[in-house]
């Protein structure tokens, strides 16, 4: 029987596999040119600072990314300060959903640095290609070797280990490529204890153990034509959430995908690349380990999604469009089961996420025009469809009687843009409205405990459509040596969903203070600011600095939660010979415009001192890194405005990293 | 290829084998309660020319509230009666030989579309050596009055979403609470229906036993019955539930009112009873606190159920 099974299975994944797509990149004829609407891609998974990063540590090096943290693992990215429901995240365009209600599992801890090429951080409606969003788009674009005439080996393998948490980990990739074959692949694994904050004292329960291991086949099949399969695999042990009252036993994520690609040598169609994926994600808490509670209480969550996409891209003169189709269907589920003191009967039970299916299909439309050498115009539209099904909607019945069990929603998007450039000077101004259908948690969670505030959030199916106005602006000027860039948005968002307290609702969970709903407030706004430069004062002497802002409101001109305060970072680089020396201070300024009403306290302003050197050699053939740096150098102690819980951030850590390139 | 094609599958099986079952929702509502819907016979009797069936829920009398159907039949003639004048009296002998009675309707009716003569009894205590409880019935045919009794024995309700309850109310009266509906919560809004019966104590002697004016009950009349549901476990820290609607009297006698259950496991619903001058009669205010590791305090007037 159970052989019968694996081999329908494996049949299965034959035929999958043989109708299976993608891969181009330099391949022969056409180079393909992206279509980039003020685009921040960030190349090169790593930072000035440290060469092996962690995804979470790459993110952070961008200005409108910031992170709620809720231990040392699986940071949670807000764009443009707002959280993670209000961006797509997206892995090659493919939408995974986590499986935690806590939102201790974002996308990005799904994935490794080794197995990504780069992030491509869009803004606002510019970021709708993947579908609806509020605050932007996160897709983090996998590595992906092109076809070579030369049939080639290519690979690196790092190492290291950070003191602080004593985090061993190694990381490995590996590429094959000929003109018809190319194969992918990749192995990490990290292990970290403990870290120690500021004062030396050990965060209990912040250590954490990743496996992750990816694997990418292409295969042209004509000159212009190529199909790949992709699959990560991730599993995170024994991950402590020191911010949480409980830790994470165990996570699991099968992500795959089967891509045809077709290039195009004339004509108005250049590209057309189709994408049909499936992701399957578990994640299992534990709170044995947290000797406080009384009461016990499993959390295992389930996240499924099927999904198609396909993109064509339009070319003709000066003007570019893409056009592309989204479409998939999740299915979230995620159980309570409590036990009493006495753990040997489960007696209580209830579904946190009642089995809620979420189905959308939507077409995005882009376009390009550089009308002039020094001028280009950037538009584009969404419409999607999205429909949510709630299984157990009795669930919902008890805060929201009588509402639907189904709900269809429409959500239209349009953006346009204009970029100038002139000799020097850049300057850009769009704007852009847009719908976004609420979360699962949103419409749908049931006494979804957040430690935060401490309060369950209950969903209600009836919210309506979170509506965003923007504007965004930027100015910039560079030259030779100097370079400095304004950028500037802002959001007006109607319906703007947050959790408020419910006065009838009486808390479940033993942590807990009282019940909010999830609720539109009328509107809110939101303002964003950064200011970057880099000045190269001699020849191997650059310094970079950064400056960034926020403001959110609601309606009542109360502060917003989770908007970072006035932060910099001012970064120097040195290169001498085979040496590179990099010093940073990055810190942020006292949290004046903080939320009470939304379990926010004050966080006092901080300062980290980083410092790093490298040296590149050669044994035998092989390119050889070899660095050694130490972050937060003073041991300062400190917890930022987004840290859950005001858990102290690590205190100073020595790293050191060694990375062969063969 | 092969070997590729081997690995994902592997990969493919190890993931989508989930790690841990996902909870059989049908199964974990259900394993607690069993259900009753059928009618069915208790017991039969024949008296003279007649027979008296006696039907009830699951052919069973339990301790609690009973819905209890009669039918007639003239076994000489095959017909059913239909214009009788019935009566239904429960009755329980103690050790001591002390006969008493529990809630019920006295005067039963004739229900015309389906053809049975309906009454409700709630036991307030099981057959066991002590009390034994048997029913004196009367009936009218042509003219003539039948009388006859039955003993019966009345069985341990282990559907604790069918508890009865017993007290003296600050009036000074004997009043009952007993769970009607629903036999099977959900983790929903439920419909919670009770009936609340007060003793009418005799105020002349005792005639010929049994004399019903000595176990004289009645349905109470335009009470409200308070309700606050509330987890009583010292893990669940007093946790309640929103959206519930306090019990009214409706057209039936029985009291309606709404009951929302957020998770399976012990519930206690706490009452406060008011009679129709406003005033609170029995039971006191729960605290609504969260107490997170403190068993929850009940009413002085409650019941516990659990499902």
């Amino acid at each position: 029987m159970m052989k019968s099974i694996t081999l329908i299975i494996l049949l299965f994944i034959g035929l999958f596999s043989g109708a299976q797509n993608t891969e181009k990149k330099k391949d022969s004829v056409v180079a393909l040119e992206e279509v980039q609407l003020m685009t921040i891609i960030k190349k090169k998974i790593e930072t000035d600072m440290k060469m092996a990063v962690s995804v979470d540590e790459f993110l952070a090096s961008s200005d409108n990314i910031s992170f709620i943290k809720r231990g040392a693992y699986a940071w949670e990215p807000l764009l443009n300060n707002m959280s993670s429901e209000r961006s797509t995240i997206t892995i090659d365009g493919m939408h995974v959903f986590g499986a935690c209600t806590d939102k201790m599992d974002p996308i990005t801890s799904y994935v490794e640095s080794n197995n990504l090429a780069e992030i491509d951080i869009k803004s606002g409606q510019e970021g709708n290609m993947h579908g609806a969003t509020v605050a932007g788009s996160i897709d983090l674009k996998r590595k992906s070797t092109p076809f070579n005439r030369l049939k080639e080996w290519t690979g690196a393998y790092q190492t290291g280990f950070e003191f602080n948490n004593k985090q061993f980990f190694n990381l490995a990739n590996t590429s094959y490529s000929s003109d018809k074959f190319v194969a992918d692949g990749s192995l990490a694994y990290r292990k970290a204890e403990n870290y120690s904050d500021g004062n030396d004292d050990k965060v209990d329960h912040s250590q954490f153990t990743k496996f992750n291991a990816s694997l990418g086949l292409a295969y042209k099949t004509t000159e212009l034509s190529s199909v790949k399969i992709e699959a990560i695999y991730d599993e995170a042990k024994d991950v402590g959430y020191p911010a949480l009252p409980m830790d994470l036993w165990l996570s699991r994520a099968l992500i795959t995908s089967a891509t045809y690609k077709q290039l195009f040598e004339e004509g108005l169609v250049r590209a057309w690349d189709s994408k049909v994926y499936f992701n399957a994600i578990e994640h299992y808490m534990d709170d044995t380990t947290r000797p406080e509670n009384l009461v016990h209480m499993d959390m295992p969550g389930w996240s499924t999604t099927y999904g198609l996409l396909s993109n064509i891209n339009l070319k003709r003169g000066k003007f570019n469009s893409e056009i592309q189709l989204n479409a998939y269907n999740n299915l979230s589920t995620a159980e309570m089961r409590m036990y009493p003191q006495d753990r040997s009967q489960r007696t209580m039970f209830a579904y946190s996420w009642p089995a809620v299916t979420t189905t959308f299909a939507g077409l995005s439309l882009n376009n390009s025009w550089a009308f002039s050498d020094q001028s280009q115009l950037n538009f584009g539209g969404s419409l999607g469809l999205n429909y949510n099904h709630s299984k157990y909607v009795e669930f919902n019945w008890i805060f929201h009687p009588g509402t639907p069990q189904e709900k269809t929603r429409l959500l239209p998007s349009l953006h346009a843009g204009y970029q100038l450039n002139i000799d020097n000077f850049n300057f850009s101004v769009g704007g852009g409205y847009g719908h976004r259908a609420p979360s699962v948690s949103e419409g749908y969670g049931y006494y979804i405990y957040n430690s935060f505030d401490r309060y369950d959030y209950v969903g209600n199916p009836d919210l309506k459509n979170e509506i965003s106005y923007e504007g965004n602006a930027s100015a910039g000027y560079a030259n030779d040596k100097l370079s400095i860039q304004a950028n500037v948005n802002y959001f007006y968002i109607e319906n703007y969903i947050i959790g408020r307290i419910l006065s009838l609702g009486s808390p479940m969970n033993y942590q807990s203070v009282g019940v909010k709903s999830y609720t539109s407030l009328d509107y809110s706004t939101l303002f964003n600011f950064s200011l970057n430069g880099s000045y190269s004062i001699l020849d191997n002497l650059h310094w970079k600095g950064t400056l960034t802002y926020a403001r959110g409101k609601d309606e009542n001109e109360n502060n917003l939660p989770f908007i970072r305060p006035l932060s910099y970072q001012t970064a120097l680089h040195y290169k001498y010979n085979r040496f590179n020396f990099q010093t940073s201070i990055n810190g942020d300024l006292e949290q004046i415009n903080y939320s009470p009403e939304y379990g926010e306290d004050q966080t006092p302003s901080y300062t980290v001192w980083n410092l790093s050197a490298d040296y590149t050699f050669r044994i035998a053939a092989y390119k050889t890194v070899v660095q050694v740096g130490a972050e937060n150098i003073l041991n300062e102690y400190y917890s930022t405005y987004a840290d859950w819980g005001n858990i102290p951030r690590m205190g100073r850590n020595i790293f050191t990293s060694l990375k062969f390139n063969f | 290829m092969k070997n590729i094609n081997f690995f994902v599958a592997v990969m493919f099986i190890a993931v989508t084998s989930c790690t841990l079952d996902k909870t059989d929702y049908e199964a974990e509502i259900s394993t607690e309660v069993t259900e009753h819907f059928e009618y069915e016979t208790v017991v039969s009797i024949a008296e003279n020319n007649y027979q008296i069936d006696i039907e009830a829920l699951n052919g069973t009398l339990y301790k609690g509230y009973n819905d209890i159907r009669l039918t007639i039949t003239n076994t000489q003639t095959d017909e059913n009666l239909n214009a009788s004048d019935v009566t239904f009296l429960p009755i329980v002998t103690d050790y001591t030989g002390n006969n008493s009675s529990c809630p019920h309707q006295y005067n039963v009716d004739y229900n015309t579309t389906d053809a049975y003569y309906s009454t409700y009894a709630v036991f307030t205590s099981e057959s066991n050596d002590s009390d034994t409880w048997k029913l004196y019935i009367s009936f009218t045919d042509n003219g003539q009055t039948y009388s006859l009794n039955q003993d019966i024995t009345v069985e341990t309700q282990t559907n604790m979403n069918l508890n009865m309850t017993a007290f003296t109310a600050d009036d000074g009266e004997q009043y009952f609470i007993a769970l009607v509906a629903p036999q099977k919560p959900k983790i929903a809004e439920n419909e919670l229906v009770a009936g609340i019966y007060k003793y009418n104590p005799p105020s002349n002697e005792a005639g010929t036993f049994p004399d019903p004016s000595q176990y004289s009950y009645a349905v109470v009349s335009d009470y409200t019955l308070l309700l606050d549901p509330r987890m009583p476990e010292p893990s669940m820290g007093n946790h309640s539930s929103p959206n519930n609607v306090d019990l009214t009297q409706q057209d039936d006698g029985l009291y309606y009112g709404v009951v929302n259950y957020t998770m399976t496991g012990n519930w206690t619903l706490n009452f406060r009873m008011q009679n129709q001058y406003g005033e609170i009669i029995k039971g006191t205010e729960v605290s609504t606190e969260f107490t997170p590791g403190i068993e929850g305090a009940r009413s002085e007037l409650h019941i516990d159920i659990l499902f």
